[in-house]
C-alpha cells in the first residue's frame, strides 16, 4: 500500500508499545515508537508523522513539553493516553492543543476509531479551512454554516441561536474533544465557573433532546463527563 | 503554623462570645431585675459550655479563673472589690474550677474515643479488603500467567481452538482485573483523611448517557430499560464516581439476579432530590446481609468459586463509600413482585436562572 500515514507512539512501556505498533501496523498504519519524550522530538521533526499517540507520565520530561514543542508551528492531531486519575491533567493537555485522550484501559476498536477519526478532521481541515462548500455533514446530519441551519435526515431542526453557535463550534472542530472552557470561551467570551458551565449543560442538553438520541445510544455528540465534547468526525 | 493560629482563633472566640454574654446577661440581671443570687449559677453555665465546646483544658480554666474573679470583683459584696475571706465566694470559686475541669477531661475524652472508634473502623475495613483483594487477584493472575506461558512454550502442540479459549481467558481475567482495579482506586481515593472529591455540576442525561453506554459495551445483551425525568437537571457530584457506582450496581444485578428478565435504572425528581433506583425482578437478595455489605462492617467473599460472587463485595461497599461522601446513603430492599431494588439521592441543583 503506498502513502501509508505515519503514527509516532511515545510511550515507555514496553508492552504497550509492542501492542499499538502491531495494532497499527495490521491496521495499515506506519508507526514509529519513541520511548522518552526527548527521542519523540527527535522523530517527530525527522519523521513529521500524520499524528501523535503521546503517554502521560514519561520518565524524562512532561508530555506536556512535546505537546507544546509540536504546537508551535504545527497542527498535527495528538492524541493524549491517560490513566485514570489524571482527569485534571487531561483537561489542561486537551486545553494546550490536543485533539483527543484515550483512557487506560483501551481496547483495540476504540483506539482505532480515535485514530481514524483525529486523522479524518485534520485532513478536512488541511484541504479548505474548513469544510466543503460549507457545509458539514455526518451521517444523517447536514449543518449548513452559510444559511445557519441544521438538518437531519433532510428535516429542518430548528436551534436557537446559541444553540446553533454551539454545534458549528462543535462541528468545525469535529473529531476533536472540546473542554468545557473551551467552548464557553468561544461562546460567551466568559471565564469558566460554575454559572457559565450550567448554561452550556442546558444547553447541550436542550441540543440534545433536539436531536432525539436515545440515551446510551451513539449519536453525533459524545459527552465526556466532566471534561467536555465531541463531535465525531465519521459515525466510527 | 495557620492550623495552629486557627485552633488558638477559634477556642479564644468562643470562651470570649460566652463569657462576654454571660457578663452582659449578669448586669442586666443584677441592675435591671435585681437578682444578683443567680449570677454565680450562670457563670457557673458558661464556663461549663466554655469547657465542653473548646478543646483542652486551657481555655476552660482560664475562664473559670476569669469567672471567679469577675463574680467576686462585680457582682458580690463588696462590689467593686475583691474578697476572698467570705467563704461563699470560696465554695463557688473552687465550684467553678472543679466543673470546668470535668467538663473538659469528659469532653477531651469522649473526643479521643471517637476519633479511635473511626480509626478503627476504617483500619479494618483496609484490612478486609486487603485480605479480599490479594486474595483475589491471585486467581486471574494464575490464569493469565498460565496461559500465555503455556502458548509461549508450546505453541505447536496446541490446538487453535486451545489457543484461542486461552486467549479468551486471558482477555476475561485481565478485564475482571480492570474492573477491581478501578473500585480499589475509588476506595483508595475515599479513603484518606482528606476526601477528595471532584463534584461537579453534572446534567443528569449525561451522566446516564455514558453509564449506559459503557454498561451496554460490557453487556450487550443485558435487558436494561432507563427512566428519566423530562427536565433538565442538573446535580453537584463527583460524576466518574456516581458513574462507577450505577455500573457497579448493575453489574451486581446482572451477576446474582438470576432470572432477571429486565432491569430499570430510573431517577425521579422530587422536591430538591434526585433519586435514582436498579431494579431487577431476579430472585431477590438477603437484605440483611447487603445491609451489613453497605454498612462496610463486612465484605463477603469467597461464597461461590466464580469470579463474580467474590467481585460483589467490593463493589458493593465501594458504592457505599462513594454514595456516604455525598452525604447520602444506599438502600437495598427486596420489593414485593419479586426482585431487589437498589436506590440512592442526591441533592439537585436549581436550573431556573440558567440562560
Amino acid at each position: 500500500m503506498p502513502n501509508k500515514y505515519t503514527i509516532l507512539i511515545v510511550e515507555d512501556e514496553k508492552n504497550i508499545c509492542t501492542f499499538l505498533s502491531a495494532l497499527l501496523e495490521t491496521n495499515g498504519y506506519r508507526a514509529i515508537v519513541a520511548h522518552s519524550c526527548r527521542e519523540g522530538k527527535m522523530l517527530y521533526s525527522s519523521y513529521t508523522p500524520d499524528l501523535v499517540v503521546l503517554d502521560l507520565g514519561l520518565p524524562d520530561m512532561d508530555g506536556a513539553e512535546l505537546l507544546k514543542s509540536i504546537r508551535e508551528n504545527e497542527l498535527t492531531p495528538v492524541l493524549v493516553l491517560s490513566a485514570r486519575g489524571e482527569e485534571g491533567e487531561k483537561v489542561r493537555l486537551l486545553d494546550m492543543g490536543a485533539n483527543d485522550y484515550i483512557t487506560k484501559p483501551f481496547g483495540p476498536a476504540e483506539l482505532l476509531a480515535r485514530v481514524r477519526s483525529a486523522l479524518r478532521a485534520h485532513r478536512h481541515a488541511a484541504e479548505e479551512g474548513h469544510f466543503p462548500g460549507g457545509v458539514f455533514c455526518l451521517d444523517d446530519l447536514t449543518i449548513d454554516y452559510d444559511a445557519r441551519r441544521v438538518f437531519i435526515a433532510e428535516r429542518e431542526v430548528k436551534f436557537t441561536q446559541t444553540e446553533y453557535n454551539i454545534l458549528a463550534l462543535l462541528s468545525e472542530h469535529a473529531g476533536k474533544m472540546m473542554t468545557y472552557s473551551a467552548i464557553i470561551k468561544a461562546i460567551w467570551h466568559e471565564p469558566t465557573g460554575d454559572t457559565s458551565i450550567k448554561k452550556l449543560q442546558v444547553n447541550m442538553a436542550n441540543i440534545r433532546k433536539k436531536f432525539g438520541t436515545p440515551i446510551g445510544t451513539k449519536g453525533y455528540i459524545v459527552n465526556e463527563l466532566g471534561v467536555g465534547y465531541r463531535m465525531r468526525s465519521d459515525m466510527e | 503554623m495557620s492550623k495552629k493560629c486557627k485552633y488558638y482563633f477559634t477556642n479564644i472566640g468562643i470562651s470570649l462570645g460566652i463569657l462576654t454574654l454571660v457578663f452582659g446577661v449578669s448586669v442586666i440581671l443584677q441592675e435591671v431585675f435585681s437578682m444578683g443570687e443567680s449570677i454565680t449559677m450562670l457563670f457557673v453555665f458558661g464556663v461549663f459550655l466554655i469547657s465542653a465546646l473548646t478543646e483542652g483544658y486551657l481555655f476552660g480554666i482560664l475562664s473559670a479563673f476569669f469567672s471567679v474573679f469577675a463574680v467576686n470583683f462585680a457582682f458580690t459584696f463588696p462590689y467593686f472589690s475583691f474578697n476572698f475571706t467570705i467563704p461563699e465566694n470560696l465554695v463557688s470559686a473552687l465550684v467553678m474550677i472543679a466543673i470546668s475541669l470535668m467538663t473538659s477531661t469528659l469532653t477531651t475524652r469522649l473526643k479521643a474515643w471517637q476519633t479511635l472508634k473511626v480509626e478503627g473502623e476504617k483500619e479494618r475495613m483496609r484490612a478486609n479488603l486487603l485480605r479480599a483483594v490479594s486474595h483475589d487477584l491471585r486467581t486471574p493472575l494464575t490464569g493469565i500467567c498460565g496461559s500465555s506461558t503455556l502458548m509461549l512454550e508450546a505453541e505447536g502442540e496446541l490446538t487453535d481452538e486451545q489457543k484461542r479459549a486461552m486467549l479468551t481467558g486471558i482477555r476475561e481475567d485481565a478485564e475482571w482485573l480492570t474492573r477491581l482495579v478501578e473500585n480499589l482506586l475509588s476506595v483508595t481515593r475515599l479513603d484518606g483523611e482528606h476526601v477528595k472529591l471532584y463534584k461537579t455540576l453534572t446534567a443528569l442525561d449525561e451522566l446516564i448517557d455514558s453509564t449506559v453506554q459503557k454498561f451496554n459495551r460490557r453487556y450487550p445483551d443485558a435487558p436494561l430499560s432507563v427512566l428519566l425525568p423530562d427536565d433538565v437537571l442538573l446535580i453537584p457530584m463527583d460524576a466518574l464516581l456516581i458513574e462507577q457506582v450505577l455500573l457497579n450496581l448493575l453489574e451486581n444485578a446482572i451477576c446474582h439476579a438470576s432470572g432477571m428478565k429486565s432491569l430499570v435504572l430510573s431517577v425521579v425528581a422530587k422536591d430538591g432530590v434526585a433519586t435514582f433506583s436498579i431494579e431487577d425482578d431476579g430472585c431477590g437478595i438477603d437484605e440483611e446481609k447487603i445491609e451489613r455489605i453497605l454498612q462496610g462492617s463486612t465484605l463477603s467473599f469467597g461464597e461461590g468459586a466464580d469470579m463474580q460472587n467474590r467481585h460483589a463485595g467490593i463493589g458493593l461497599s465501594v458504592c457505599a463509600t462513594i454514595v456516604r461522601v455525598h452525604g447520602a446513603r444506599i438502600f437495598a430492599t427486596n420489593l414485593d413482585t419479586g426482585g431487589a431494588r437498589f436506590a440512592f439521592d442526591l441533592r439537585i441543583e436549581d436550573t431556573e436562572n440558567a440562560e
